[in-house]
Parts: C-alpha cells; structure tokens; sequence
C-alpha cells in the first residue's frame, strides 16, 4: 500500500473511533508535512466528511468571508469537491473535465497547471442528467478521476501530466462515467452511470501504476459475473443461486441498469468497500417482475478482487426510480448501549437505514422526510412495508401523491457528513413528491430506456421544498432542521469547531451550529450549490473552507429557465420551481471562505 | 429523472403489436424494410441555416423537399414514432425539451427548414444527438419532421418577469 493511502486508512479509523491524534500528510512541493488536508472525496475511507480542524467555532464564524474565488469557465452541475494536498488545491469541472492546479501558497493562488483532457462531446445526449462529475481521489502522488465519455485518467499531481487513459465505460451502450473513484492500495475502484438507459451495470478495478483493469463484477446477472461465490457470499436477508438472474422476469437483467455513479467508501479492518447501486430499467416496473437484484442496493465486496460478500436491497422491485447510489457512512455508534460499527445511509426512498456494516443486518430503519410509498421497514425481513395504493406500473395508470419524489428524499449527489463529536449526521433533504404514469419502453440501444412521466409537487408541511437536518441514527430522529425555501442539494460537512456547512440551490452558502442548526453566516456565491464543502489549513496556517457553485446537476433543476446559454432552447419556469431563476442561473465558481 | 412522456394507447398498440423499436417504427411509418440510405433520394449535406455559403452556392441538402409538408395523418404516426425511438427520453414529451433541447420553442440550432431538420436527425448532431437514419430510414424521417413542425409554438417566451406575479 503506498504512503499516502496508509495515512488515508488512518485517517479514516481517526474519524471513526473519534480517539486517533491527528495524522500527518504528505508533503507537497516542498511544503511541511500538515493536517488539515482533503486527500480523497469524501475527506476520509469512511466518507464522514468530518474535519478535525476546530479554527473556525460558533463563536467566531459569524466573520466567515471570502478570500477568493475562481471562475472555472464551465457552466453546470458543480457536483463534487475540491481537493487540497499540501498546499495545493485541485478542482475539476463538469464536461469537458478540466483539472485545475491553484498554488495557495500564493497570493492570488495562481495556476499551477491547467489539464484538459479531449472528451467527446457526444457523452452530453447519453449522460441523463447533467454532465456533472463527483470528484478527484488523490493517492501515491496521483490524480484519478473519471471523464464524462466513459474513461478514467491518472494525472501526475505535481506536474498534471496525463500518466494513463483507460476506457472504462462504452457511450454506445449508454454508459457515462460521472462517479468519484476511490483508491484503495493498488486498485482504482470505478463505475458507470446509466440507469436510464438500461445499461447492464458493474464495478471495476484498474491498478494504479498502469490503468490496467484488474477485475470486473457485475452489479446483477449471472453469479460468475457478479464476482459470488456460494462459499462466501453471505446476504442477511437472501438464500440461495443466481439471485442476479432468478430476481430478474424475462430475463430483463440484460438491461437492467443498476449503475454505479455515486459513492465509495471504505472499511480497512473488515477490507470491504461499501457501494450503492442505481435503479432499475426501465422504470415501468412492469417489464421486469421479480426484485430485481441487486438494483437499488448496499453491496459489500473485497478490493482486492471484488469478491461479493453481501449485499442488502433497499427497494426491491424498485418502481419509483429510488436509486440507492448515495453515500454510504461508516461510524461506530452506541446503540442501544452497545458499540456497534455501522454503515449510516441516507436513501432517495426517503427512509435512513443503520445497518451492521460486517453483517448488513439493518438495526434501524426510520423516514427522515415524508414517504407514502412504504409504511416501515420490517427489520426481520429486512424489506419494506408496501403501501399497495402507491405501486406503480403501466396496469395502474397515473399514481398520485408518491413521496418522496424520483429525485429523492436527499439527491444521491448530495452526501451527508458524521461529527463523532456530536453524535450526530448532517445532510440536504427534498421535501417533494410525485405523480407517476407508466408506459411501456423500447430498448433501443444508446438511448433513453424509461418509459414513466412524473411530474413533481411541493411535499407536506406547507411552503419549504427542502431542508438541512442534523439526524440521530442510533434513534433514528430528527434533531434539528433548517427549512429551505428550494430542495437543498448540496453536500454537508462538519468539524472539530462544531460547525457544519452547506449551500442552497437559491445560492446561499451558510454555516451553522452543529448542536442547534442556528445560521452563523451567510453569503450569496453568484450560482445555486450543488457541491460539497471541505475544510484545509493553508499555508498560512489558517482554516478556509472551499465550495462550488454551479447549479444544475439534474435536469428537474434546469428543465426550465435557469438557463440562459443557448438562445436556441427557451423554456418556461418548471412547475414545481416557478421562481427558482429569479435568484439563481447557471455558473461555475470556485468560492474560498476564511475568518 | 422526470420524463414528461405521456405515451398513450396507440403506443401500447404499437409497442404490443411489434415488440421491438425497429418493428413499431415499421408499424408506425408503413414502410416495408428499413431501408439503407436509398438511391433516389441521397442523403442530404449537412448544413446549418447560420452557416454562410461561400460564393453564394447553397448545397444540395438544402433542395431537399418534404414529402408529407402539414399531412396530419403523417405527423400522427411521427407522435407515435417520437415515442417509440425514446425522443422524448432526452427532448420531453411533445419534445418540451429535457437533456435535449426544447423542440417546440420554434428555435432551432442547426436550421429551421424541413431539410435542415432532417439532417438533424437523420445524421445527428454534436452535443450528444444520435444518428436516427440508420434506424429509421428517410421516410420515418420525414414522418418526425412533419410532426415536430406540427407542434404549437408557445408565445411570448422571450421575456420573463417576476415583476407582475
């Protein structure tokens, strides 16, 4: 395992037994050895988005400000992070996929270097919702990263030399890669969005020196493809053969979807990595009968060679599109008087599952925004408790009133973070629901696989679209939320000094009390935030906090107009947000906040 | 990913009667076998109504003439066609726009003609448009042509306030 992935493993269990003192990272450029880096997306393995960094407090954040800001010169869904390692800070934008290098140890924090990968242009008709890209994983000196038309590339961090090119993902099938990798000793972990087009999903490992793939395993399918073993395979809830085929009517798995375009994270003691899969195709339920695994699930599998040792469904026979692609926390909680190590995950289905991450045994299982399609979750079965009026399918016409919508209780592109201070996980909500009309959909290879028309609604509660809550997992409760006039979509982070952070799709970025939620400081960054916040020291020994702005992400988001790029595609507002593009449109801003 | 396609009975029809894309589209534009790009009527340059024509000499492509201008029947089926070839899985029911762009704003990237439009489809665009002439051949084509052109054209979308609401 190289040095820096080591330091990242320690990282990680810091963060989850909240004991470790705090790890050195690599130098960079010549820069002291410091903490207070962003090695890898989500801030550790354990994907808690938790800084131990405690500069910035309740007290004193109310003089947070900008220090700077960059244009990146793309317009479009700022999903993702920037990194820092040492006392550089790297950024990459949406298609086409420019990496960015800003020396901080500079005023004015100039370029570095400036990479721009050739991306085809053609990956923008098959990526469904945005040409958006979820991050950069540092490791060994190197930059991997995913380009929209299906490859990964690892660039040198001191030079932005291209290093190697692998093709990962074929345009033609409709696969798009748009998921952060993650870096776990020698392999690259990596998977495809395209969910929409009835891709037949997988996960795969590239070696880090050479960009060669290692192994391939398919997320449903044949047991052989899936990388199980009846010797080793060991779902809590399922029994039994070719669970990937068997789930599948009519064969319907050769197009199933079940895409990885979310998140990875990473339990170094157990040696599994944590992933969630996509939704089925295509989204008249209809036309695939059974559970469809493993669509809409947890998957537990060994790095080393991607053997499957479990996995958990979230949403059998998913007819809702509720991918189960958002991110999957690792944390060691106290529930019920006991240490248990857990896997906290937040799902578009609008429940929040605590599992047993060595087991996938589901502990809890509580709504944290309104849901109508379910009525709990039976923790024996480990399956939820329909609401028969709200199934779907072309046979039931258009059903009214689902909640959450297709776009989730939390958009998957938006993760939560976990202080081991406060006990507590913070994370954007949607308060929508929807209607849901199926019809019945042609496979034609490369194009959209769907068939469903689902307009959306404001959700209960009266005149907030979305929120910022803090969540107990080990009750399964609400603690605290702040209303958000729109659906909140940004990612969350939280640190050491007790304050968290996020952004609004109206384009606030705000800091709050991670105790009570109450507001310490806002500023209006120029677009709506999609991004994620992180937290670094500087060379000047300060605390700063990065963020994106950049709405989009999703074309629920810019269907109507907050556009203002193409004088040949003039929309009216989308029903369900009528005065969105009074406050925001389009942008791409790198924002730096300091004290 | 919300998909504005309201896709009737005559999709259900259609969709049950062949089964697959190719056979529906059959169906839907009485054609006999798809056809490969046929000797009578060659497949039209690729030109943009924006795009100046050096000396003056407009292409070929740009002669080619619409077989079923305003025939309602023929924009029906291109509605049925529109869905069957998942159009509106990136353009929106009635092509209102999604992934793609907004069909039904009377602007056009690439040219407002029936031949230009056409091209469009037939050949594909960059950004992401496929090339739909393999599959569908120039007369189902022409079918999502006479369609799109059928579709209203909404007014006053040039200016919005939030003044008067």
């Amino acid at each position: 395992m190289a040095r820096t992935a080591s330091i990242a493993v320690l990282a990680c269990l810091g963060a989850a037994a909240a004991s470790n003192t705090q790890t050195a990272g690599p130098a960079h450029h010549g820069a002291p050895g410091q903490d207070g880096q962003w090695l890898m997306p989500a801030g550790d393995y354990a994907a808690t988005r938790y800084s131990r960094l405690a500069d910035i407090t309740p007290q004193n954040a109310k003089s947070l400000h900008p220090v700077w800001s960059f244009s990146t010169g793309v317009l479009g869904g700022h999903e993702g992070q920037p990194l820092v390692v040492g006392d550089t800070m790297y950024v990459v934008t949406p298609w086409p996929n420019v990496l960015y290098a800003f020396d901080l140890g500079r005023e004015g924090y100039p370029l570095r270097w400036k990479y721009r990968p050739e991306v085809s242009a053609n990956a923008l008709g098959v990526a469904c919702c945005d040409a958006v890209n979820r991050g950069v994983f540092y490791a060994d000196g190197k930059l991997v990263y995913n380009l929209l038309d299906g490859h990964t590339v690892a660039v040198d961090a001191r030079s932005g030399r291209e290093l190697w090119k692998t093709r990962i993902a074929e345009l033609g099938n409709g696969e798009t890669a748009t998921m952060a990798p993650l870096v776990v000793g020698e392999r690259v972990i990596v998977g495809a969005a395209g969910g929409e087009f009835g891709i037949f999903g997988w996960i795969k490992a590239l070696d880090l020196k050479s960009g060669a793939t290692v192994w391939t395993a398919r997320n449903l399918g044949p047991d052989t493809e899936m990388r199980v073993r009846s010797d080793t395979f060991q779902p809590p809830y399922d029994q039994g053969a070719e669970l990937g085929t068997r789930s599948w009517g009519n064969d319907s798995w050769r197009t199933g979807g079940a895409p990885v375009w979310g998140w990875i994270s990473y339990d170094p003691e157990l040696d599994l990595i944590y992933y969630g899969t996509g939704n089925p195709s295509p989204y008249n339920p209809e036309q695939r009968p059974g559970d469809n695994k493993w669509s809409a699930s947890l998957l537990a599998r060994r790095p080393a060679d991607g053997t499957l040792v479990w996995a958990y469904q979230f949403t059998p026979h998913d007819s809702w599109d509720y991918d189960a692609t958002g991110a999957m926390v690792l944390a060691d909680l106290t529930i019920g008087g006991q240490l248990v190590k857990a896997l906290v995950h937040f799902d578009k289905n609008g429940f929040a599952y605590t599992l047993d991450r060595a087991t996938g045994r589901v502990l809890l299982a509580k709504a944290f925004t309104p849901v109508t399609w379910a009525r709990s979750v039976d923790l024996a079965t480990g399956r939820p408790v329909l609401e028969p009026s709200k199934q779907t399918g072309v046979s039931r016409g258009n059903v009214k009133d689902i909640c959450p919508s297709l776009e989730g209780g939390v958009s998957p592109a938006s993760p939560p973070a976990y202080s081991p201070r406060t006990h507590l996980f913070y994370t954007s909500t949607s308060n929508l629901c929807m209607s849901y009309a199926t019809s019945r959909a042609n496979y034609l290879k490369g194009t959209p696989f769907v068939g469903v028309d689902s307009p959306y609604n404001a959700g209960p509660g009266g005149g907030y679209l979305g929120s910022f809550i803090a969540w107990d997992a080990a009750r399964g409760a609400v603690v605290w939320e702040n209303k958000e006039p729109y659906p909140n979509w940004s990612g969350a982070l939280v640190t050491a000094g007790d304050v968290a952070f996020y952004g609004t799709l109206d384009g606030w970025f705000k800091s709050v009390d991670a105790r009570s939620g109450k507001v310490l400081s806002k500023f209006k960054v120029g677009s709506g935030v999609v991004g994620n916040p992180i937290t670094y020291r500087a060379p000047d020994g300060r605390q700063y906090v990065a963020v994106y702005a950049g709405f989009g992400g999703d074309w629920a988001l810019l269907s109507g107009d907050t556009r203002a790029d193409d004088p040949a595609d003039v929309r009216a507002p989308a029903d369900f947000l009528k005065d969105i593009a009074r406050h925001t449109s389009q942008g791409g801003i790198v924002w730096i906040f300091g004290l | 990913m919300d998909l504005r396609a309201v896709r009737g009975a005559a999709l259900a029809h259609a969709a049950a009667a062949a089964g697959v894309a190719g056979a529906a589209v059959l169906a839907c534009t009485h054609q006999g076998a798809p056809p490969s790009p046929p000797a009578a009527a060659p497949p039209p340059a690729v030109r943009y109504e924006s795009h100046l024509a050096a000396g003056g000499v407009v292409p070929a492509g740009a002669l080619l003439r619409n077989p079923h201008p305003g025939d309602a029947a023929t924009a029906r089926s291109g509605a049925l066609l529109f869905t069957a070839m998942n159009c509106d899985g990136c353009h929106g029911a009635q092509g209102i726009g999604w992934v793609g762009p907004n069909l039904a704003d009377g602007r056009w990237r690439y040219g407002a003609t029936d031949g230009e439009i056409f091209s469009s489809i037939y050949y594909g665009r960059p950004r992401g448009m496929p090339a739909f002439g393999g599959v569908l051949g120039t007369e189902g084509v022409w079918t999502l042509v006479t369609y799109l052109r059928s579709l209203p054209v909404p007014a006053g979308v040039a200016t919005e306030s939030w003044e008067s609401r």
